[in-house]
C-alpha cells in the first residue's frame, strides 16, 4: 500500500480594512479587528466564495494581494480530483453565489466548511466570530440592514464549478 | 458545523437498509455517525467494527451511485476500503463526509488517458485525429464512448447533487457544463461519427452534400461548431441591444470579431450569398494552404483574410449560427435524457453542434465562460418567451447558409482568433448596428 500523499492545506486572511478597522472598531463596534476576508489554499490554488460563488485562483491571486497572514490549517489526504468534485457540489448547493450573505454565509463560512472538510479541523473561531460580535454592539445592529446588501467578490479568480474547475 | 446536528427524519432510513446495523449485538457497540454530503447530510447507526466497505454498502442504498464513486473523508483522511470506522478514529457523533464521484472521473484538466474498452460501434478515423489541433489531445477518444455509453443510457447516474433533467434550459446548461460531455463533445472524430451515424444527420447529407463535408472534417465541424456558439452570443447581443439596449452582461470578447469586417455591409446581403461565398472560398484557401485551423489554434494572427466581399456573408453566417443555437434551446427544451442524440428534429443536427460549441468555448475560454453560460441561459430565456419567433424567421435560411458555407464557417473561426479586432469592433459595434438595421436582416 502506497504511502497516502499529503497536501498542506492553509488560510489566507485578509483584513479588508487594512487596518482601518482596527483603529475604529474599538469605537464603534467595541471590539475586533474588522472585516476579514479569508480563503483556503489547497493543491497550490487559492479557493474562497464570493457572491459570484466559489471562485479560484492563483494563490494570492485576487486583487487583495498577498494576504495579511497565513493560518495553516493541517493537511489532507483529499485529491484535487475529489476536491474540486466536492467543491462543484457545494457550489450547486450550500455556496451558490446567490446564498452570499456578509453575516451568515459568507467567505469565512465557506473557509470553515472547506477546512472541516480537508482537515476536520475548523478555522480560528475569531474570524467566524466576527459578524456575531458586530451584531451584537447596538452600531452593528443599526447597520445591519446597510451591511446585508453588502456582497464581497474579490476580483481575480474563476468560477470553480461544474463549467470548469480551476486546475 | 457542529456535529450536534438535528436529526432528520432520515434518521428510520438508515436504519433500514443495512444488514450490518442494529440488529445484531449493537447494544454498546452501536456508533451513530454523520455522513455529510455537500448539501445535505444524514445520521447513519452503524456497528463499531464496521468495515469502510460495508459502510459504503449502505450508503450505496441512500445515494444511487456506483461503489468506486464513494469518497469518504475523515479528518481529512481517505477512508479505505479495509479499514474499519474504529480503526479510523470514527466515534459516535462524528461527521464523515462523502463525496460523490461523477462516473467519468477525473475533472481536473490533466486529461489523464484511460483506456477504457471501446463499447461504442463508432469506427473511428484515428488519421485525422493526427490533423486536429493540439487542443483536442487524445484524451477523450478512448472515454468519450464510455461517456457516451453513460449518458445515453437511460440509467446514468449523476453526481446526487446534479439534476440530469434536460427538460429546463438551466439544467440542459448544467449538464453542457459537466466536464465528461465536454470531453465528450470536444473529441472531433468520435462527434464526427456521432453526427454521420445520427439518421437525420444522414438525411440532410443526402439532402446537402455540402453537409457531408462540412461534418466529415472534423475540423471544419469543430470550427463551425465554436463559429455557432459564439454566434449564439452574437445574436443575443443583437436582440438584446434592439429592444433593451441593455448590456450589462459581460459578452464574450471573441464575439465582437469578425463583425468588424461588416462595416456598412447591409446593401450586400441582398447580393447572392453563394456567390460571396465561393469568393470567400478562393480567398481563404490559398492564404492558409494546408490547415487553417492549426493556425487559429496557435492563435495566430490572420491578417491576409480580410476581403471585403466576405463580410455580409459573414453576418449572414452570424445570424443562421445564432439561429442554430436558438434552435437548439427550443428544439432541447423536450428532450430529456440526451439533448444531443434524442434530437428528433432536422434542426437536430444544428443543435448538436451548438451544443458541442458551448463545450470547446467554455474548455477553451475559461474566463468567458461565465458570460457564456451566464449569457447562454439568458438567451435560452429570451428564446423560450418568443421561441417561435426566432426559429421562423431565424432558423430557416441561416441554416442552410451555415451548411453551405463550410469554409465561411471557418473564416469566422478565423477571425474570431484575433484579439487585435475585438476592440474596434466593439467601438464600431454601437452606430454599425444603427447603420445596418440588423433586425431587419434577421427577420428578412
Amino acid at each position: 500500500m502506497e504511502p497516502p500523499n499529503l497536501y498542506p492545506v492553509k488560510l489566507y486572511v485578509y483584513d479588508l480594512s487594512k487596518g482601518l478597522a482596527r483603529r475604529l472598531s474599538p469605537i464603534m463596534l467595541g471590539e475586533g479587528e474588522g472585516a476579514r476576508h479569508t480563503s483556503i489554499v489547497v493543491h497550490k490554488d487559492e479557493f474562497f466564495f464570493g457572491s459570484g460563488g466559489i471562485s479560484s485562483c492563483p494563490p494570492g491571486g485576487t486583487l487583495l494581494g498577498p494576504p495579511d497572514s497565513v493560518v495553516d490549517v493541517g493537511s489532507t489526504e483529499v485529491t484535487e480530483e475529489i476536491f474540486l468534485e466536492y467543491l462543484s457540489s457545494l457550489g450547486e448547493s450550500l455556496f451558490r453565489g446567490e446564498a452570499y450573505n456578509l453575516f451568515e454565509h459568507n467567505c469565512n463560512t465557506f473557509s470553515n466548511e472547506v477546512a472541516q472538510f480537508l482537515t476536520g479541523r475548523k478555522i480560528p473561531s475569531y474570524i467566524t466570530d466576527l459578524p456575531s460580535e458586530v451584531l451584537s454592539t447596538p452600531f452593528g445592529q443599526a447597520l445591519r440592514p446597510l451591511l446585508d446588501s453588502i456582497q464581497i467578490q474579490p476580483p481575480g479568480g474563476s468560477s470553480v464549478g461544474r463549467p470548469n474547475g480551476q486546475s | 458545523m457542529s456535529h450536534a446536528i438535528s436529526r432528520t427524519s432520515r434518521m428510520s432510513q438508515s436504519g433500514c437498509p443495512s444488514g450490518l446495523s442494529a440488529d445484531k449485538n449493537i447494544s454498546s457497540s452501536a456508533t451513530q455517525v454523520i455522513v455529510k454530503t455537500a448539501g445535505n447530510q444524514k445520521d447513519f447507526m452503524v456497528a463499531d467494527d464496521i468495515s469502510v466497505r460495508q459502510f459504503k454498502e449502505m450508503l450505496l442504498a441512500h445515494f444511487q451511485c456506483q461503489m468506486d464513486q464513494l469518497v469518504l473523508v475523515f479528518m481529512g483522511r481517505l477512508l479505505k476500503d479495509h479499514d474499519t470506522l474504529s480503526q479510523r478514529g470514527i466515534m459516535d457523533g462524528h461527521t464523515i463526509y462523502l463525496v460523490i464521484m461523477s462516473k467519468h472521473g477525473s475533472r481536473s484538466l490533466a486529461h489523464s488517458f484511460q483506456d477504457l474498452p471501446m463499447n461504442d460501434p463508432c469506427h473511428w478515423n484515428r488519421n485525422t485525429k493526427g490533423n486536429s489541433s493540439g487542443v483536442h489531445q487524445p484524451t477523450g477518444m478512448n472515454q468519450a464512448p464510455v461517456e457516451l455509453a453513460h449518458f445515453v443510457g437511460p440509467d446514468a447516474p449523476k453526481v446526487h447533487t446534479q439534476n440530469l433533467e434536460v427538460s429546463h434550459p438551466e439544467h440542459k446548461a448544467q449538464m453542457l457544463e459537466n466536464p465528461s460531455i465536454q470531453r465528450l463533445l470536444s473529441n472531433m472524430e468520435f462527434m464526427r461519427q456521432f453526427i454521420s451515424e445520427h439518421l437525420d444527420t444522414q438525411q440532410l447529407m443526402q439532402q446537402n452534400p455540402e453537409v457531408s463535408h462540412l461534418l466529415d472534417n472534423s475540423e471544419i465541424l469543430w470550427q463551425t461548431l465554436e463559429l455557432a456558439r459564439n454566434l449564439a452570443m452574437i445574436q443575443e447581443i443583437i436582440q438584446i441591444q434592439q429592444p433593451s439596449q441593455n448590456l450589462e452582461y459581460p459578452l464574450n470578447p471573441q464575439l465582437y470579431l469578425g463583425l468588424e469586417t461588416v462595416p456598412g455591409g447591409n446593401n450586400a446581403l441582398g447580393q447572392n450569398c453563394a456567390d460571396i461565398n465561393d469568393q470567400m472560398l478562393n480567398s481563404m484557401q490559398y492564404p492558409f494552404g494546408g490547415n487553417p485551423f492549426t493556425a487559429l489554434l496557435a492563435g495566430q494572427v490572420l491578417e491576409q483574410v480580410q476581403p471585403a466581399p466576405q463580410h455580409p456573408a459573414t453576418r449572414v453566417i452570424y445570424n443562421s449560427s445564432g439561429g442554430l443555437s436558438s434552435n437548439t434551446s427550443v428544439s432541447d427544451t423536450p428532450n430529456k435524457v440526451n439533448h444531443t442524440s434524442k434530437a428528433n428534429t432536422p434542426a437536430g443536427i444544428p443543435a448538436l453542434p451548438s451544443i458541442e460549441l458551448t463545450q470547446q468555448l467554455q474548455e477553451e475560454y475559461k474566463d468567458a465562460t461565465v458570460s457564456l453560460s451566464s449569457s447562454r441561459q439568458i438567451l435560452e430565456g429570451d428564446l423560450q418567451l418568443s421561441d417561435e419567433q426566432t426559429s421562423s424567421h431565424i432558423t430557416g435560411g441561416m441554416m442552410q447558409s451555415l451548411m453551405n458555407t463550410p469554409y465561411l464557417a471557418a473564416q469566422i473561426m478565423l477571425f474570431m482568433s484575433m484579439p487585435q479586432l475585438s476592440e474596434q469592433w466593439r467601438q464600431q459595434l454601437p452606430t454599425f448596428l444603427q447603420q445596418t438595421q440588423i433586425s431587419d436582416l434577421l427577420i428578412a
